[in-house]
C-alpha cells in the first residue's frame, strides 16, 4: 500500500516571532518540519516495521525552503518525496484541493496530515483534504492499527475518546500521543540525499487560488492588570476574597 | 566566490546533534561531572544515531564526514557537555592517523570494527615527562622479526583504557629524535598493556583519562602506520586537523555561556530591574557574542581549508587557541553574570569554565599553538 504523509515547514517553536505591517516577519527565523507532521511520518514507518508492505511518500506544498523539511522526512524514513513548489500563500481549503490532486495521481491508500499547523493553527487541512477526496477521516488520532485492509483508530473528541473503524482509503490527522517520533540518524540523513524528491508546479495540478485573503496579522498579547491591594493584612485579605468572589468569580 | 550557507544535510546534522545534546547529554552532564563517571548510555546512544566515529570512511562502511561536518556537530555536543563530547572527539583523534597514513587493508582491519558497536579509538602521544615536545618521546619500539615490541608509559590518554585500539607513538632510535619515531596501532587486548584511570581532574570529568603502561607489548609489524620514521609526521598532521574539533567544542561552550548568561540576566532583578538592563551586563553579553561569531567563523574556515586540501595548520592553530581562550573568558564572565550562584555547581556555568580550561591545554597547549602561528608569521 502507499502512504502519503503531508508535511509543512514551520518556524522553530523556540524562534522569536515578530509581527510587522506586512504580517508575521520570518526573517532570520529557523524553520523545521512541523512537529505534528512528524507523527505521521513516524506512524507510517511503524506500519512498515510492523510488517506491512508500504511505500511512504512525503508530500509538501510550499516555497523552496520547504525542501529542508522534506529532507528531514526522507531522513526519518520516507521513501521518496513530492514537493509542489510555490510562493503563493494558500488557505487550507485551496491547499487541500491541490494536495488531493497529487493524492489521486499517486493512488495513495492512506494519508497522514498533522493535526494542526504549528504556523497558523487552523486544524483544517486534514478534514478539508478528506472532504475534497470524499474519503473517511479521523481527526486528533492517538492510536492506529491496520488490520484486514481497514484502520482501527482511537481519537479525541471534546468530551473523551472514540474508537472508529475506517475503510481505506482514508485520511488520518495526527497529534501528540500517537507515537514518539524518532531522530533521523546520521546515516539516514546521508541516505536521504540519494532519495527521489520530485518537484511539481501548481499549474500542472490545475492551478490554485486562495479563497481567503489575509488582511492583517498580529501577535496575541495578554496584559496583566497587576493590581496591588493596599491596607493591613486582615483588610487586604478581606478585599482579596471579595475580588476573587465578585470580580474574578472563582470562589 | 565565497559561501556561508550550510547544506541542507549539514543543517540536519546540526539539528540532530542539537536535539541529542538537549535530550541525551544535558540531563546527565552534571551527574557524570560530579561522580567522575563514564556516560556509557550516552555513548551507546551516540553510536545508535550515528554520532560516533563519523570520520570513518565510506569505503569501510562509515559515514566519511568532512571536518566541517564534524565541526558543526562538535559545537552542538560541546554545548551539551564538553567532557562528554571529548570521549567522541578523542575517538576521532584515534581514527585520524589511520585516515592519513593507513593502507586500505589497515583501514578495513581497524576502522570497520569500530562501527559495530559503541566502540572507541584513542591516540597516545603524551608521556609523563613529555607533552608538547613530541620529538623527545621515550616510549620504545623495538623491531623484532615481524613484530614490534613496545615498552614505556603514556599518560593523559583520553579513552585509553576503554578504547578498542590506541595509536601509540614511540621511538626506535632516540638519537634520530622525531625522525626515529613510529606510529603503531595497539589493540586493547595485547598482553602487557595495562591502563590506570586518572582521577582528580578539574573539569571534563565525564571523559575518562588514562595512564597506559606498555610492558613489552608485541604487535605485528603490519600494525605500523606508514614507514619507519613517519611517527612524528603522522602525529603532527593528525593534530593539525583534530585541533579543529577542539576549537568547535569550545565554540559550543562559548555559546552555552552566552545562552545561560542571557537567560539569567533577563530573569534576575537588581535595583528594581532585570540586570540585562545594565550596560555592565550588556557589555559582557556583547563581548561573548563577538567572541562566538569570530571563533565559529575561524573554526569553520580552518575546517574548510582542511576539507579542500589546502594548508590548514596555521588556521587550525588560530581557531584552537582563539576559540578556547575566548570560551574560557566567556565562561568566566558568565560566572560574574550569575554572581554567587555562578560559583555553585547547582548552576551550569562554573562547569563550563572548568571544562573548557582543558581545551586550552590538550592537543597542543595554546602556548604551542602560538609557536605554530609565529612560525608561519616569520616564515
Amino acid at each position: 500500500m502507499k502512504i502519503i504523509t503531508v508535511l509543512k515547514q514551520v518556524p522553530d517553536a523556540e524562534a522569536r516571532i515578530r509581527a510587522g505591517s506586512g504580517g508575521v516577519e520570518l526573517d532570520g527565523v529557523t524553520f523545521v518540519i512541523d512537529g505534528m507532521d512528524e507523527y505521521g511520518v513516524e506512524e507510517a514507518i511503524r506500519l512498515r516495521e510492523a510488517g506491512h508492505d508500504v511505500e511512504i511518500v512525503a508530500l509538501a506544498l510550499g516555497p523552496a525552503r520547504y525542501e529542508e523539511a522534506i529532507r528531514t522526512a526522507l531522513a526519518l524514513g520516507a521513501d521518496r518525496a513530492v514537493h509542489v513548489e510555490t510562493d503563493v500563500e494558500l488557505d487550507p481549503i485551496a491547499q487541500a484541493r491541490v494536495l488531493a490532486e497529487v493524492v489521486r495521481q499517486e493512488g495513495a491508500d492512506l494519508v497522514f496530515v498533522g493535526g494542526k499547523q504549528a504556523d497558523w493553527d487552523s486544524a483544517a487541512l486534514g478534514p478539508a483534504l478528506a472532504e475534497v477526496l470524499g474519503w473517511p477521516h479521523s481527526d486528533w488520532t492517538t492510536e492506529l492499527k491496520l488490520a484486514g485492509g481497514a484502520l482501527e483508530v482511537r481519537h479525541d473528541t471534546d468530551d473523551g475518546q472514540e474508537s472508529l473503524t475506517l475503510p481505506l482509503p482514508a485520511v488520518v490527522t495526527t497529534q501528540q500521543g500517537l507515537n514518539e517520533p524518532r531522530y533521523p540518524t546520521l546515516p539516514n540523513i546521508m541516505k536521504a540525499k540519494r532519495k527521489e524528491l520530485a518537484k511539481r508546479s501548481l499549474d500542472e495540478l490545475g492551478g490554485a487560488q486562495p479563497l481567503t485573503r489575509v488582511v492583517a496579522q498580529e501577535i496575541q498579547t495578554r496584559e496583566r492588570r497587576g493590581r496591588i491591594i493596599e491596607g493591613d493584612a486582615a483588610s487586604a485579605a478581606a478585599e482579596l476574597v471579595r475580588l476573587l468572589r465578585d470580580e474574578a468569580k472563582v470562589l | 566566490m565565497i559561501g556561508f550557507e550550510l547544506s541542507d544535510e549539514q543543517k540536519q546534522f546540526q539539528a540532530l546533534a542539537r536535539t541529542f545534546a538537549k535530550e541525551t547529554i544535558i540531563p546527565v552532564a552534571a551527574h557524570h561531572d560530579r561522580e567522575e563517571s563514564y556516560p556509557e548510555e550516552v555513548v551507546r546512544q551516540a553510536h545508535e544515531v550515528g554520532l560516533l566515529n563519523v570520520s570513518v570512511p565510506e569505503a569501510v562502511g562509515g559515514l566519511g564526514l568532512s571536518m566541517l561536518d564534524e565541526a558543526i556537530i562538535a559545537e552542538e555536543l560541546g554545548y551539551g557537555c564538553m567532557g562528554i563530547y571529548t570521549i567522541l572527539m578523542a575517538s576521532e583523534l584515534g581514527i585520524m592517523p589511520l585516515l592519513l597514513a593507513a593502507t586500505p587493508e589497515q583501514q578495513a582491519r581497524f576502522l570497520a570494527p569500530l562501527l559495530e558497536g559503541p566502540k572507541l579509538a584513542a591516540f597516545a602521544l603524551s608521556e609523563p615527562n613529555n607533552g608538547s615536545d613530541a620529538g623527545g618521546l621515550r616510549t620504545r619500539a623495538v623491531f623484532d622479526g615481524d613484530e614490534i615490541v613496545i615498552s614505556g608509559t603514556k599518560t593523559w590518554i583520553s579513552n585509553g583504557g576503554i578504547a578498542d585500539f590506541t595509536v601509540v607513538f614511540a621511538t626506535y632510535e632516540p638519537e634520530l629524535k622525531h625522525r626515529g619515531t613510529v606510529a603503531v596501532v595497539v589493540e586493547h587486548d595485547r598482553p602487557g598493556l595495562s591502563c590506570n584511570k586518572l582521577h582528580g581532574k578539574l573539569g571534563q570529568r565525564a571523559s575518562p583519562t588514562y595512564e597506559m603502561v606498555f610492558d613489552d607489548v608485541r604487535v605485528p609489524i603490519g600494525n605500523m602506520l606508514g614507514e619507519k620514521g613517519d611517527g612524528f609526521k603522522i602525529a603532527m598532521r593528525t593534530l593539525d586537523k583534530t585541533r579543529i574539533p577542539v576549537a568547535a567544542g569550545a565554540v559550543g561552550v562559548l555559546r552555552r555561556a552566552l545562552d545561560e548568561s542571557r537567560a539569567y540576566a533577563l530573569e534576575r532583578e537588581a535595583f528594581g530591574q532585570p540586570i540585562a538592563r545594565f550596560q555592565a551586563i550588556q557589555f559582557k553579553l556583547a563581548d561573548m557574542k563577538i567572541a562566538l561569531e569570530t571563533a565559529r567563523w575561524q573554526t569553520w574556515h580552518a575546517a574548510w581549508l582542511a576539507d579542500s586540501g589546502r594548508p590548514h595548520a596555521e588556521a587550525a592553530a588560530i581557531a584552537k587557541a582563539y576559540a578556547s581562550d575566548a570560551a574560557f573568558a566567556a565562561a568566566q564572565e558568565a560566572i560574574n553574570v550569575f554572581g554567587g550562584y555562578g560559583y555553585m555547581n547547582e548552576y551550569p556555568v562554573e562547569k563550563l569554565m572548568r571544562d573548557v580550561k582543558l581545551n586550552q591545554i590538550y592537543e597542543g597547549t595554546n602556548e604551542i599553538q602560538r609557536v605554530v602561528i609565529a612560525r608561519h608569521v616569520l616564515q
